[in-house]
């Protein structure tokens, strides 16, 4: 470049780069305001926590666990323990109680609103209207008002007599509940299950080969069908072979004794190790990413920032699983344990009978409570409001989101599929459905988890779920905190649970978009 | 008709879009509802189906013998203000006359530029002639009763009802309604012929004329009131308790108020300063309605010459002196140490007292707090005298609101208060609500700016708290507050219950805001950012003056969204033992047996309770769905 | 401030120093050691295919991107962690974006006035009287009571200009002004550009403008993959260059 540089260090090279005091510098600046926060924030909870602890001394309240283990000798109206031993087991009927709710809620609120959904786009005024009517008035009044008007109506209902039934005696309806038929588990389920499982794996496989052909020869091969007879031949031939199985009792039986002897401070070192592992391997793969051909690069101060939380985050774990709760440790050994022999007892002797069984409801007497059991699939007054409330005031959200997304498709897709020779029903399977349900799915997501947070509102109307008899153990022991924090723990594990799956389908509904 | 103008003034006003032309009658029912024969079929099984619902909704409403609608009727009172004293009920009235006045006075001030076409309005009185006539055709039998009055009953146990005539016969007053609806549909329709379609009515007027015509039936209809006999069986109501007829007067000063404060607030529209001027009372109008008219507080005068005003004088003067240093633009970075000293003396009021260094009145310590604020600002207003004077008068006018307001809340209470709070009913669900949302929307705010701040930690703080409370249901947050908050708070603090719902509230609904604010922040381009940093815009100004806006603009049509919902998700306070309206429907009412006897009337109430719910979340989403609209169509 | 005043009174002549600037992106580096010096008044054109650091370069004269290694000094001022100085600078510098990056909420007007009247403390009316003034150099007065999105895209970057120049910027930095323009409104914002530059602005232009580069530049600087390959007056550079690399760039776009 010769007598072109212009390159003049000379005044540069004469003067240090001066550092600004602390008070101006940006960085310094930036943590200290961070740092600030995450002080007053923390301190603001030690206040706090300290204050209630006083209060809760002072009231001879003590913030632990223990009502989990004692028997609290309350009934639960319906469940799968209607007499739970200890406070655990009866929040435990109250989780289940809560899922079956909020599993039932989303298939039937899917099926509504898709069904309501489309209506709600018809070409046809009168099916457009009546569609557009339920969705107005189902989403502006609050879902507990509704199920309180069900449950009033419910509960208003007759005596519960022989004449109770409807559709010729499939089912019965009074102030007591509804009862329909039922299709159960029987003894031999777990070990058919073995079949169905083998089936599944088979029926992937053979799916897989399937749709290979289809691709590398353009022969049709019903790849789906053929899963399906898969599955079907190992249903059926599993009927009637599964007591085979009968001997993994044993074997089960065997892993949950061994399970059994593994000693708490094995298992402690064991799950240290895997937090002190992740942690190192997080940094390790952290700092791999920043490598550069030239060495290290320098790191920004939210790298730093970065590491150290990692670090302190397995500190903590650690510190948590070795001195705040071993008992974690004890937990996880007894429930590997308890679910191993759980298994050998379902495989065991006399476990060999029918899969499945049905059966009609029948009533015992004129006024008898059903019970959940034998009498058919009972739903109480209680569950009946519940389901009704949270299902069809879900279902008026869901139609929304699914009009919303068919819309979102711009009307060039439909355009170009009928350009391209597509008749109407496989554009629509083709092409519109697939981008309308990317579109709806996150927000599907959402209402989803709004469904299972709306069934919290059991309490209201005396159905046992998981709040309803946290709130009874509550009263009975006055450990609110406890509770309080049962409670949230259950239902961030459920949100999560939620995100997670939908998250898996965005991302391979996005995979299938590029 | 005055407010009646044609579409020629209108378009002056307002863009309209032009209305579809309207297919013959016999061609629109061929293409809408019997295009094919698969279509004609669902309209039949459809009609089917909205007939028998409609006919059930109708008859379990109203022909039952199980309902009795005095349930709600006299009671009407206990649904809306609950508990408060009947002495000093005036005050209730107060109230409500100051949120309309300001109400007119904006309707005024604003002149939002709605219109509705005449075609619209007939079709509304058609419509509503038509459903009513519908829904008095769809009456069932009368029952019949036995000579002692008991019903009749047939051999299955149901209940024996009489011919369709003779059910018809007790609805004669909806068949009256219902003609005169049409009467006055038609009378518009054809009365203006091919006009209907271009004449405007503003929906200012037009509201304002249906809220006279509800309030001049008060006069002419009885509603609730009605004489019974004690020895025919028939219930007679409590005078007392009867709403409808003590109210008319009352409503009518109401009606008048809004009309003229309207007026008022059209006269003056050209003067300055009074737009900001309203709003700054709509948010005081909560604060002040609720401390000062309904709670009717005690002052201690003599507290406030010797210790109110003096604090408030100290506070004013050198409070302001100190600011008015502060905006002086030579003053560089000795002003923001300055403001941070203020922030740590703040901050040490508070600590000092949680130690048991020092007493200090509560008021001293949020001055020092609202000081330091006012200071940490301080440079955005730095200028010319003239605006370093409005800063000073700013921070005056509001350490005055704040000092009068804790004067007011540490004031005792006058009512006579027969349960442990004056609160309750739909008065209550209003003030939770608006309370809710006037805090939990800077605090939503403040949130999404942390989390999608560059700096990590308050990413950390934000996103753990949204996530957290958006994972949880709002009935354990509100079981949390409920039964935690008082064991939390430090000796001699103490929060009502229904304060403590509202805190559950106002933390539940930010986090939820925030994830709207942050969809809106998130449309914010980058380069947007990089121009305010590039002309030397502070953080705080580039937040507040560029990026804050946008995204504001982005997420109303969201914010509206989540209002509705909050309003909804107040119906909730009913299960943690709060008097709302829905626990007085599900609860209190169906218990009542004197003085008249409601015993198990739950179902009225409950499906009053939904249509209050359905009128007020109805509305907001229409509205809500037309600012989108118009957002929408602005944007593009 | 002493230092960075001493600095200042010796070098008067030199409004930006750039000494080794580096700047990296994850493990990929930006800048590889730029060094360059522009004189007061002096107009410089940065020239170089895409992804050759040019953008980064000025954008990290008024610290949009904080550079890593090496120093930059502006009028005197170094850019550093203080943030006195990256407030000096960045009023001291106006910047002009490919995208114009009008704030769509605010009037042409209040786009102009804003950061006087909240950076410089300016009193409203004097800002919006030389708002008008600025509006008037550029040439759209009449626009004033609009919204960006109601002004053609030659007009809103000629706002973006006036926009930069209300701050009294001594160094004007354009990032492509003209890229994002139709053909028929480039001219009227070079118009502009060349009329600032006549008026004795100092100047850093990245574009693909080659005449406007020929007809105004006092010196034009070719980067390529994050270094300055060649520096010269327009003349040397479109008739003479003598590295390699700026040949093969001249033949592929002349």
């Amino acid at each position: 470049m010769g007598e072109q540089r212009v390159t003049s260090t000379s005044t540069l090279a004469s003067t240090q780069a001066t550092k600004p005091p602390w008070y101006r510098d940006t960085t310094i600046v930036k943590w200290f305001a961070q740092v600030a926060a995450l002080v007053l924030v923390v301190g603001a909870l030690a206040f706090l926590a300290i204050v209630g602890g006083d209060n809760l001394e002072a009231k001879d309240i003590a913030t632990d666990f223990d009502f989990l283990n004692i028997n609290q000798g309350f009934d639960i109206s319906e469940g799968i323990d209607s007499d739970p031993d200890t406070g655990g087991r009866a929040l435990w009927v109250g989780i289940v109680n809560t899922l079956r709710l909020a599993v039932a809620g989303m298939f039937v609120a899917t099926i509504l609103g898709v069904l309501i959904g489309v209506a709600r786009l018809s070409q046809n005024w009168m099916v457009n209207k009546a569609a557009s009517a339920y969705i107005e008035t189902l989403r502006n009044i609050p879902v507990i008002v509704q199920i309180f008007i069900y449950a009033a109506v419910l509960g208003g209902l007759g005596r519960l007599t022989a004449d109770s039934d409807f559709l010729w005696g499939l089912g019965y309806i009074s102030a007591k509940g509804v009862s329909l038929p039922r299709v159960f588990v029987a003894d031999g389920f777990y070990q058919w299950a073995v079949f169905l499982v083998i089936g599944s794996v088979v029926g992937f496989f053979v799916h897989r080969n399937r749709v290979r052909l289809q691709e590398s020869t353009g022969r049709i091969t019903y790849p789906n069908l053929w899963a399906l007879g898969v599955l079907t031949a190992f249903a059926i031939v599993g009927w009637f072979a599964h007591p085979m199985w009968g001997f993994l009792s044993g074997v089960f039986g065997s892993i949950g004794d061994a399970w059994d002897s593994i000693p708490q401070i094995l298992m402690q070192l064991l799950l240290s190790a895997l937090v002190v592992f992740s942690a190192a391997s997080w940094i390790r793969r952290f700092l791999d990413s920043k490598r550069t051909p030239a060495g290290l690069a320098k790191l920004t101060d939210d790298d730093i920032f970065r590491i150290i939380f990692a670090g302190v985050g397995g500190v903590i774990g650690l510190l948590f699983l070795m001195v705040l709760w071993p008992g974690l440790s004890s937990w996880i050994v007894n429930s590997g344990s308890d679910f191993w022999h759980f298994l050998a007892d379902k495989f065991g002797d006399g476990r060999s009978g029918q899969p499945v069984d049905a059966m009609m409801p029948t009533i015992e007497g004129e006024g008898t409570l059903l019970k959940y059991g034998p009498q058919g699939l009972t739903m109480t007054v209680g569950f009946a409001a519940m389901f009704l409330g949270v299902t069809l005031y879900t279902a008026a959200f869901i139609a929304e989101i699914v009009r919303g997304g068919i819309l979102a498709v711009p009307k060039g897709q439909s355009e170009a599929a009928s350009a391209i020779g597509l008749n109407r029903a496989q554009s629509l399977r083709q092409v519109i459905l697939p981008q309308a349900f990317r579109v709806s799915l996150p927000p599907l997501g959402n209402q989803y988890l709004n469904l299972t947070k709306n069934t919290s509102l059991g309490i209201a109307v005396g159905y046992a779920d998981v709040v309803s008899i946290g709130n009874t153990l509550l009263n009975q022991s006055g450990k609110a905190l406890s509770v309080i924090a049962l409670w949230m723990l259950f239902y961030l594990a459920c949100s999560l649970s939620i995100s997670v799956v939908v998250n898996w389908f965005n991302v391979r509904m996005k995979i299938v978009e590029r | 008709m005055s407010g009646m103008i044609t579409v020629e003034e209108a378009e002056e006003v307002v863009a309209l879009p032009p209305e579809q032309p309207s297919l013959p009658p016999g061609e629109w029912i061929r293409k809408n509802l019997f295009s094919s024969i698969g279509n004609g079929v669902l309209t039949v099984l459809f009609a089917l189906l909205l007939v028998f619902a409609f006919r059930g909704l109708v008859n379990f409403a109203f022909e039952n013998p199980e309902r009795d609608w005095d349930a709600v009727r006299a009671n009407l009172r206990l649904y809306m203000t609950f508990a408060y004293p009947l002495d000093q009920y005036v005050r209730v009235w107060v109230s409500l006359g100051i949120v309309l006045s300001l109400s007119g006075l904006s309707a005024g001030l604003w002149s939002p530029d709605g219109y509705v076409s005449a075609r619209r309005i007939s079709t509304w009185f058609l419509g509503g002639g038509a459903v009513l006539l519908a829904a008095a055709l769809a009456v069932q039998g009368q029952l019949q009763r036995d000579e002692n009055g008991e019903f009749l009953i047939d051999e299955d146990l149901e209940l024996i009802r009489g011919s369709w005539a003779s059910g018809l016969g007790s609805r004669i007053s909806w068949f009256a309604l219902a003609a005169i609806l049409i009467g006055a549909g038609a009378a518009i329709w054809f009365g203006l012929g091919d006009r209907r379609r271009n004449t405007f009515v503003r929906t200012v007027n037009l509201t304002y004329a249906g809220f006279g015509v509800i309030v001049g039936s008060l006069w002419v209809v009885r509603y609730g009131h009605y004489n019974g006999s004690p020895a025919e069986g028939t219930h007679y109501a409590d005078p007392d308790s009867l709403v409808a007829m003590s109210t008319r007067l009352p409503w009518t000063v109401m009606w008048v108020l809004l009309g003229v404060s309207y007026f008022v607030g059209k006269a003056v529209r050209g003067w300055p300063l009074l737009k900001p001027l309203a709003l700054t009372f709509w948010g005081l109008l909560p604060f002040f309605v609720f401390w000062v008219v309904l709670r009717d507080p005690d002052i201690d005068w003599a507290h406030v010459w010797t210790t109110d005003l003096p604090m408030y004088l100290a506070f004013a003067v050198i409070g302001g002196a100190v600011l008015f240093t502060l905006t002086n633009p030579s003053l560089g970075e000795i002003g923001r140490a300055l403001a941070f000293v203020l922030l740590l003396v703040a901050v040490f009021t508070f600590v000092g007292g949680f130690f048991g260094w020092f007493s200090m009145l509560q008021k001293a310590r949020l001055s020092f707090v609202f000081l330091a604020a006012f200071a940490l600002v301080a440079n955005n207003f730095a200028g010319e005298f003239a605006k370093r004077r409005t800063f000073v008068i700013g921070w005056l006018l509001t350490l005055g609101v704040m000092h009068y307001f804790v004067t007011l809340i540490n004031s005792a209470s006058t009512l006579n208060i027969r349960s442990d709070s004056f609160l309750g009913g739909f008065m209550f669900t209003i003030f939770a609500a608006v309370f809710g949302l006037m805090f939990s929307f800077p605090l939503g705010v403040l949130l999404a700016l942390a989390r999608t701040s560059s700096l990590p930690i308050f990413r950390l703080l934000a996103t753990t708290f949204i996530e957290v409370v958006r994972g949880i249901p709002f009935i354990t947050v509100l079981f949390f507050f409920s039964i935690m908050l008082p064991l939390f708070l430090p000796e001699g603090m103490e929060v009502a219950e229904h304060g403590a719902v509202i805190v559950g509230l106002v933390l539940f609904s930010s986090a939820y805001l925030a994830e709207n604010v942050r969809g809106g922040l998130q449309s914010v381009r980058r380069g947007q950012y990089e121009a305010a940093d590039a002309t030397g815009l502070t953080t705080a100004q580039r937040t507040g003056l560029i990026v804050l806006p946008q995204a504001l603009r982005v997420s109303i049509p969201p914010l509206v969204g989540q209002t509705i919902s909050s309003y909804k998700e107040t119906s909730l306070f009913a299960i943690v033992g709060i008097f709302d309206f829905l626990r007085i429907a599900n609860n209190v009412v169906p218990n009542q047996s004197s003085p008249i006897n409601f015993v198990g009337h739950k179902r009225e109430g409950l499906l009053f309770v939904s249509l209050i719910y359905w009128i007020g979340s109805y509305a907001m989403s229409k509205y809500s769905q037309k600012l989108e609209k118009k957002l929408g169509v602005g944007s593009r | 401030m002493t230092d960075a005043m001493t600095l200042h009174a010796s070098s008067t002549a030199e409004m930006i120093v750039c000494d080794a600037v580096d700047k990296w992106y994850g493990d990929f580096q930006a800048l590889k050691g730029v060094s360059a010096t522009i004189a007061e008044r002096e107009v410089v054109v940065v020239l170089g295919p895409s992804g050759s650091g040019k953008s980064t370069w000025i954008r990290c004269i008024n610290r949009l991107e904080a550079h890593q290694g090496g120093r930059i000094v502006v009028d005197g001022v170094e850019l550093t962690n203080d943030t006195r100085n990256i407030e000096k600078i960045r009023s001291e510098v106006g910047m002009v974006f490919q995208q114009f990056n009008l704030f769509p909420h605010l009037t042409v007007l209040d786009n102009i006035t804003l950061a006087p009247r909240w950076v410089r403390k300016v009193p409203k009316a004097d800002a919006e009287a030389k708002a008008m003034e600025l509006l008037e150099t550029v040439g759209i007065p009449e626009q004033a009571e609009k919204f960006p999105g109601q002004l053609s895209g030659g007009q809103q970057q000629r706002v973006a200009i006036a926009r930069a120049l209300a701050m009294e910027p001594r160094v004007m930095l354009f990032d492509e002004p003209t890229s994002a323009l139709d053909p028929e409104m480039i001219k009227e914002v070079l118009d502009v550009m060349k009329g600032l530059a006549r008026s004795g602005m100092t100047m850093i232009v990245v574009t693909h403008e080659m005449g406007f580069a020929r007809e105004v530049a006092d010196r034009i600087i070719f980067m390529e993959s994050g270094e300055i390959v060649e520096v010269g007056t327009p003349e040397h550079f479109f008739t003479n260059p003598t590295e390699d690399r700026t040949k093969l760039f001249l033949s592929q776009i002349l």
